[in-house]
């Protein structure tokens, strides 16, 4: 199979001028990630503060009180003390409280004779929106307090404290817009590429094609090639939008940080053309679309609800899924300043599907009508 | 204008902008007629037909569809006409008799008069399949019909078909044809716009068109004589002559006319006299043979020749 | 024989079940118009596709021969020109944009593309309109517009599906006059019709009917040998023998 950069330079001109006068085309490109860096920065606050915590103490000792002391010394949650376990869970059903702690009699006794202490965290799962949050900062007062427990540790334990660093605030903003730029691009790159190829079937334009002398892997690259500018412009724009207006800090490479976007790009352009070349009309391609790249890599992807409490089923599909990697990529890039080292298993896996999906659509474009 | 005309145009022009689309158009179609309408893409023959069918008030001028007019309202128009397009006319994924009861219930029919106008319409088209029927399952030649009997179905006055048989069988066409001329025979007026001269050769009369203006307006017969008062040959080269040398005649001084027909020609003589002269010399490059004029010969050199 | 002739032997082809081709042999010879006519759903199109490879037979082949050399599909490619019934061309795209977007697939250097653009334009009549989108032409226009897109390049085979299907006299008869031009280059025409009186204007007529050739000659013996004045007739008395 030849490659000549001038047919594929040819189609990519020609893919530009319909971009350029198809206003849904250009408003999608342009106006969407504006619009979803503002509601997912702005206005969507996933920041949760002082939130109403029921305690049970039912062990009154020095262990659990210091226990109680690191929730409360965080200022994101204010403890309301209950005498029984059953006053605290019907806190939560009252929507007194969004979250119960129930410590057991014994839990000091338990602690100290190294049996493996254990509490009780009750949230309330009726709110989507918290719950994972609140989810993650229990986590994090979790491990900070089994340290404080632990009372013999002598050295301040730095690793811990260095993943508070990452987000000390915990703020929501800086782990919602480096998740952002994963949502954008898989949104930008599926959606106009499946919609492309399946526009030259429904507009008659694909049978004069085939009978020209191109070939499929000049079309596929030429059709790509305006799109992936498109990606990498809405990233870039994002990219500074974090930066300069909500302050995200940048701590990793940036080229560590472009090789994850140029992956996770191609894999999902050659996603939206195999839809493309598979479905050939433009409404059944947006909902494959819609079904296969925007809503697992807003739902699946950890980009709101963390993959780890996921159901176990679920938390395999993820491994499935370039927009899972990337998210890690993308986060740790931003906030941890992570290199290729630590981020060689999402690197390979995201490298493994892009090559994937590329042959897959390579080879389903046919140069024939049936 | 006579009694009998049903439907009357008088001076229309319409304007988009500077641009005049339909210049000063009068004519008259008696009830009952088969009118052809003709005219090159753009010549304002779907301007005309939406100000007929009052979709489009003139920006000058009038009309009169069976005694209505703009003065009574664009709907008052719409009662007396019915329309047929060549693009879109039945939902392909409704059955026949809901696309018919669709269609009724926007005319807002009465219940016993659809069914008496359904059952006479699809008697008239022969039709012998299932109300049930999907649209889609049909072939194109009953899908025409089918859309013609909706055209018809609130017994308007006038019928207006564009390109009714674009895409349809020749058997198809012929039938199409059978059932224009009983429904004309019938009372109703049909306008019909075709690119098939052969069917604009069964129109009772023909108008052409070209630049917003009508050129011509006769019966196909009398538009061939008057556009060609003088004698048509048909020419056949003999030997394999270039396209180029070939074209040259249609300047040569012996002919009026002389226009391409596929791998052969019409030519008309300049005057008898110049003929005499040349006809020896060019019998011996084509076999020419006399024929009539078809009505393509008359419709290009009537919108061509004022060019 | 000089240029590229085209032979099709015992070609089916089969549609879900339905078969739209029923073993046709055609032999396309070299530097002639070719009419093939038939009613709607006769074959028409599949056969066209199939001798351009945008569709494979169920069985039999097409085969392609350049000075009666028998020749490889894939080398006559870049010189065959096509023209499909459908609509397909970019509406949002200019004249002029087409031309450039064909011109730049084909690989025509510049100085060909000038010269062929000019001579192009100058024949099709469409030189003031070069800015407008295609979607905004007349269908007569439209036509003249996707048969320059497939002359750009200086084709050796040449294959119309329906050119003239909705498109006025005069525009009709200009494209007509395109293709006679082009006879003269000694180039191979395939042209489908629905007008019948258009098959007149072949130098060869190929019927189809339901799938298989009924008959094939030039036109005019074609039809003294059949007893009928016209194509028309030709089919309607076809159409009559046969049950419904």
């Amino acid at each position: 199979m030849t490659f000549v950069p001038a047919r594929a330079g040819a189609v990519a001109r020609k893919e530009w001028f319909h971009i350029r006068r198809d206003p849904f085309t250009l408003a999608l490109a342009l106006v969407l990630p504006l619009l979803m860096v503002i509601v997912y920065g702005v206005a969507i606050d996933f920041n949760v503060k002082e939130i109403h915590l029921a305690v049970s103490d039912l062990d009154q000792s020095q262990a659990s009180r210091r226990l109680i002391d690191t929730f409360s010394s965080s200022h994101y949650f204010r403890p309301r003390p209950e005498a029984s376990a059953a006053l605290a869970t019907a806190d939560l059903s009252d929507e007194r409280a969004r979250a119960a702690l129930i410590i057991p009699p014994r839990f000091e006794k338990d602690l100290l004779a190294g049996r493996g202490a254990k509490v009780q965290i009750l949230l309330d799962g009726a709110d989507n929106s918290t719950v994972g949050p609140i989810s993650q900062y229990v986590a994090s007062i979790q491990a900070l307090a089994s340290r404080r427990l632990a009372g013999v540790d002598p050295s301040p334990p730095y690793q811990l404290r260095t993943r508070f660093l990452f987000n000390p605030e915990l703020n929501s903003r800086w782990f919602v817009i480096p998740g952002l730029t994963v949502v954008i691009m898989a949104i930008l790159s599926i959606f106009l590429t499946a919609l492309t190829v399946a526009r030259e079937w429904e507009n008659g334009s694909m049978e004069l094609l085939l009978s020209t002398p191109v070939e499929p892997i000049e079309i596929i690259v030429g059709k790509a090639a305006p799109y992936a500018a498109l990606g990498i412009l809405a990233t870039a724009f994002v990219y500074v939008i974090a930066r300069g207006v909500f302050g995200v800090p940048f701590a990793g490479h940036l080229w560590v940080f472009a090789l994850g976007c140029l992956l996770f790009l191609v894999t999902y352009l050659a996603q939206g053309l195999l839809i493309s070349v598979l479905t050939r009309q433009q409404t059944i391609a947006m909902q494959f679309s819609m079904l296969t790249g925007m809503l697992p890599s807003n739902l699946l992807s950890g980009f709101i609800f963390p993959i780890a409490s996921m159901p176990r089923l679920f938390w395999y599909l993820t491994m499935l899924l370039p927009a899972r990697w990337f998210m890690v990529i993308s986060r740790h890039a931003f906030l941890e300043g992570s290199g290729f080292s630590e981020l060689a298993v999402p690197f390979a896996a995201l490298a493994l599907s892009c090559a994937t999906m590329v042959a897959l659509a390579a080879r389903s474009f046919r140069r024939t009508l049936e | 204008m006579s009694e009998a005309a049903v439907v009357e145009a008088r001076g229309l022009v319409v304007r988009y902008g500077d641009f005049t689309a339909v210049d000063r158009i009068s004519f008259a179609v008696g009830r009952g007629e088969i009118f052809g309408f003709l005219g090159a893409n753009g010549a304002g023959k779907t301007t005309t037909i939406r100000v007929l069918c009052g979709l489009l008030p003139p920006s000058e001028g009038g009309v009169s569809m069976a005694g209505v007019g703009y003065e009574q309202g664009e709907r008052a128009i719409k009662e007396k006409v019915g329309y047929m397009s060549q693009r879109f006319t039945l939902y392909n994924d409704l059955t026949v008799g809901e696309n018919l009861d669709f269609i009724a219930s926007l005319r807002k029919l009465e219940p016993a008069a659809y069914r008496r106008r359904r059952r006479e319409l699809l008697e008239l088209i022969a039709f012998d399949k299932p109300m049930s029927a999907m649209v889609r399952d049909l072939s194109g030649g009953i899908k025409q019909q089918v859309s013609l009997a909706a055209a018809l179905l609130h017994d308007p006055e006038i019928v207006f078909l564009d390109e009714p048989t674009a895409g349809v069988t020749p058997v198809g066409r012929e039938r199409f044809w059978g059932l224009i001329r009983r429904v004309a025979g019938g009372g109703k007026t049909v306008f019909v716009t075709t690119h098939y001269m052969d069917e604009a050769e069964q129109c009772g009369r023909v108008a052409l068109m070209r630049e917003g203006r009508l050129v011509a307006l006769d019966s196909p017969a009398g538009l061939k004589k008057t556009v060609f008062p003088e004698p048509v040959f048909e020419f056949d080269p003999i030997g394999r002559l270039s396209f180029d040398k070939l074209s040259a005649y249609k300047t040569h001084e012996a002919f009026s006319f002389f226009e391409s027909y596929g791998p052969r020609f019409h030519a008309a003589a300049a005057s008898p006299e110049l003929w005499a002269a040349w006809a020896p010399r060019l019998e011996k490059l084509f076999r020419i043979r006399p024929i009539a004029p078809s009505l393509e010969d008359v419709f290009i050199r009537v919108v061509e020749a004022r060019r | 024989m000089s240029g590229v002739s085209i032979s099709v032997e015992g070609a089916r082809k089969s549609f879900a079940g339905c078969e739209a081709l029923k073993g046709v042999s055609l032999e396309f010879g070299a530097g002639r118009m070719h009419g093939i006519i038939g009613p709607e759903g006769s074959g028409k199109t599949t056969l066209l596709r199939l001798i351009l490879g945008l569709l494979s037979p169920t069985s039999g082949a097409a085969r392609y021969f350049e000075d009666g050399r028998p020749v490889a599909f894939e080398s006559l490619r870049p010189s065959l020109a096509y023209m499909p019934q459908t609509q397909s061309l970019y509406p949002d795209l200019s004249i002029q944009e087409h031309l450039e977007f064909f011109r730049d697939l084909y690989g025509i250097g510049a100085a060909d593309y000038s010269r062929k653009r000019e001579e192009l334009l100058s024949i099709t009549r469409l030189g003031e309109f070069v800015e407008r989108p295609a979607g905004q032409l007349s269908g007569g226009m439209y036509k003249k517009l996707a048969l320059m897109c497939a002359l750009l390049r200086s084709p050796r085979v040449m294959i119309l599906d329906e050119p003239t299907t909705g498109v006025d006299p005069i525009s009709r008869r200009e494209l007509w006059d395109l293709l006679y031009r082009l006879l003269d280059q000694n180039i191979l025409i395939l042209v489908t019709t629905a007008y019948l009186d258009e098959a007149e204007r072949c130098s060869m007529v190929h019927l189809l009917e339901g799938g298989l050739v009924v008959a094939c000659g030039e036109p005019r013996a074609l039809l003294e040998r059949e007893g009928a004045g016209s194509f028309d007739e030709l089919f309607l008395r076809r159409a009559a023998v046969r049950p419904a």
